[in-house]
């Protein structure tokens, strides 16, 4: 993905149907992505969904995919609409900050910084 | 492999959960050194492809978008426990990938503003653009080799900041020193729930 060399590029253009946007509902860089159970044995998967399907067994963030297949985050939001498209996982649904972060997750997160 | 009695996905959703802090400030000022120092892993860095018409385009209408630039996004990982992930997301430095922050701040506990005293401008488009959006944030001085040990009360009036606004004086590549800008952020976030 750097320099002038078009062939990564192209390359992501085949991963994604040239598209820029995932499918559907939007998600953010860090909604938890998980496989759907059952559905990793599908045999016609492109290598990166299988990563996708074998790295979210367990709940992983969209940005931690991105970095497991080494790819743009835009480019992993794509394959990821798709894969939830065809059902084979399921993406978290954006929520409002007040939903997510309450007081105990705040006092988790600073007992958590601390004993680092 | 599979585990029988988990209902697909929403139960481990419902427990997962993923933070985001951002690291803001102008190039050059320690972003990324910033979320190397704390993250457990290395910072992971991908590039994001923007298109001309990468911002509030019709998402279903398959138009193939013409893909014009990069925009190299830095981020780091620290796991609080089991289902409980902090990421720090370093800021794209320049000023036309704005509209990037409006989705890296959606959700987001709070920022860390990130000075240079020899260069205080650079930091102010980050300080206006968190104060306009409500977004709790900590201004950490990076204290450079060398570089004097700057009065907070100088830098304070220089941003005009709100009284209330933390600032600390810190070194990025002093694990410790993250952990207390961290630290100092998650506190005055709270206070705000």
């Amino acid at each position: 993905m750097t320099g002038e060399d078009p062939g990564p590029l192209l390359r992501l253009f085949g991963l994604t149907g040239g598209r820029a946007r995932p499918q559907g509902e939007s998600f953010d860089l860090v909604a938890i992505v998980t496989t759907v159970s059952g559905s990793f044995e599908t045999a016609e998967l492109i290598p990166e969904h299988r990563t996708v399907l074998s790295v979210c067994r367990t709940p992983t963030p969209v940005a931690d995919v991105a970095a497991h297949l080494e790819l743009p985050l835009n480019i992993t939001r794509v394959i990821l609409g798709d894969l939830r498209r065809e059902g084979l996982i399921s993406i978290e649904r954006p929520r409002p900050v007040a939903q997510t972060i309450d007081e105990r997750i705040y006092r988790e997160v600073l007992h958590g910084l601390r004993s680092l | 492999m599979d585990y029988a009695a988990s209902e697909p996905g929403a139960t481990a959703v419902a427990s997962a959960l993923a933070i985001k802090i951002l690291i803001a400030g102008g190039f050059g000022v320690g972003k990324t050194t910033m979320v190397g120092t704390i993250s457990e892993i290395r910072p992971l860095h991908t590039e994001e492809l923007l298109s001309e018409r990468s911002v509030g385009v019709d998402d279903t209408s398959g138009v193939e978008s013409k893909i014009t630039t990069t925009v190299a996004l830095d981020f780091g990982r620290i796991t609080i426990r089991d289902g409980l992930w902090l990421y720090l997301f370093g800021t794209p430095g320049q000023d036309r990938f704005w509209f990037m922050w409006d989705e890296l701040a959606l959700g987001a506990l709070g920022a860390v503003v990130l000075a240079d005293t020899r260069r205080l401008d650079d930091c102010f488009p980050a300080v206006d653009y968190f104060e306009q959006r409500g977004v709790p944030f900590v201004v950490a001085v990076n204290c450079f080799d060398g570089a004097r040990r700057y009065d907070p009360a100088k830098v304070r009036r220089a941003l005009a900041l709100n009284e209330k606004i933390p600032i600390v004086l810190c070194d990025v590549r002093e694990r410790a020193s993250v952990k207390e800008v961290l630290t100092t952020l998650v506190t005055y976030a709270v206070k705000g729930v």
